[in-house]
């Protein structure tokens, strides 16, 4: 599915199969979105969180 | 049966783990950190019926390990656990755990302020290695050379005015092959084990940092020390980094929230299925 791109307007495809918390990119801008499917399928996009010092593995 | 995996931001490795489950039939349940909501007080029955088991897969170190205590809290078994995932997400609290285990590591210095690093520096030696006590993918691991780079770093560390980089975790650099081991253990079993060959113009060898993996074959030896390594943080599923030093292995660092990427492009084992089968081994079917 394609999402507009809050940044440029751009489209920013999203898998039919994406899980909430799925990182997903403007093919025009790069802008990182995280997507969030909700119950009935709907998609929202929130921009990705920056790196965090605490992040890693 | 439900395996609950719990994360924050969702990586190859967690859509992996949930496709392992779903094909051993262990009923998956995604809880996704964005949009839960643990109630302390009155939500302790519905968080327990999230799942039998749940694997900790946050990015966020600290996400992880409140996630984890709230899961540990109304009985649920967390891999890793919340003291596993607390002793892998510092430093020196690792070291401290395989010091203790007698596992080998590097020589290991910790101070607190940048005249008492100067000293431990010098008394190490030079070149030596200076990494923030909590922090992954090689970010800060910094090489100094001489007193002088050990001197900046000291300084920018400082500026950054960051409590956690001020604690100073200083340690002997081991002279080593252009690569390091990651071994990934899932209980008391060395899942898979590969060599991270650093990149061009760079001398740490995280994948995330352009690291190339290339399948591992241990000894007998280097297996006993991994595992020793494995134990001493508590066991679970792990990620462990060594070295190949003049003397043998050293471990230095054990990863509680272990990625697979790089060992699963090498790799002949089902790495993802491995880890959801020990996940489901600790509870009762």
């Amino acid at each position: 599915m394609l999402v507009e791109c809050q940044q440029c307007g751009g489209e920013v495809a999203v898998p039919s199969d994406a899980i909430s918390g799925e990182i997903v990119s403007c093919k025009d801008c790069g802008s990182e979105y995280e997507a969030v499917i909700g119950s009935q399928g709907t998609i929202e996009l929130k921009s990705a969180e920056k790196v965090g010092e605490d992040w890693g593995e | 049966m439900r395996l609950g995996i719990a994360y924050d931001r969702l990586r190859y490795e967690e859509k992996e783990l949930f496709n392992a489950a779903q094909k051993s039939g262990y009923n998956p349940v995604m809880v996704y950190l964005g949009e839960l909501t643990v109630d302390l007080t009155e939500g302790q029955r519905k968080l327990k019926e999230t799942a039998s088991v749940v694997l900790q897969r946050c990015v966020s170190h600290v996400r992880g390990l409140h996630v984890a205590a709230a899961f540990e809290n109304v009985g649920v078994k967390t891999v890793n656990s919340y003291k596993v995932s607390s002793l892998c997400g510092d430093k020196m609290l690792t070291s401290l755990a395989l010091a203790k285990a007698k596992v080998p590591t590097p020589r290991t210095l910790v101070t607190f302020s940048p005249e008492q690093t100067l000293n431990a520096l010098d008394a190490l030696g030079y070149p030596a290695v200076i990494k923030p006590v909590v922090g992954s993918w090689g970010r800060l691991v910094t090489r100094v050379r001489d007193r002088e780079e050990a001197m900046s770093q000291i300084e920018a560390r400082e500026a950054a005015g960051d409590s956690m980089n001020q604690v100073y975790y200083v340690q002997e650099f081991i002279k080593r092959p252009e690569r390091d081991l990651r071994v990934i253990v899932a209980g008391d079993e060395i899942v898979a084990s590969i060599y991270r060959y650093q990149p061009g113009g760079d001398w740490r060898t995280n994948v995330a940092r352009g690291g190339r993996a290339e399948t591992a074959k241990l000894s007998g030896g280097e297996m006993e020390t991994i595992i020793r390594a494995a134990h001493a943080v508590g066991g679970g599923v792990l990620g462990v980094d060594a070295m190949e030093g003049p003397d043998g292995l050293v471990v230095h660092e054990v990863n509680g929230t272990v990625e697979f990427r790089g060992a699963a492009s090498v790799s002949d084992t089902n790495i993802p299925n491995k880890i959801v089968q020990y996940a489901a081994s600790l509870v009762k079917r």
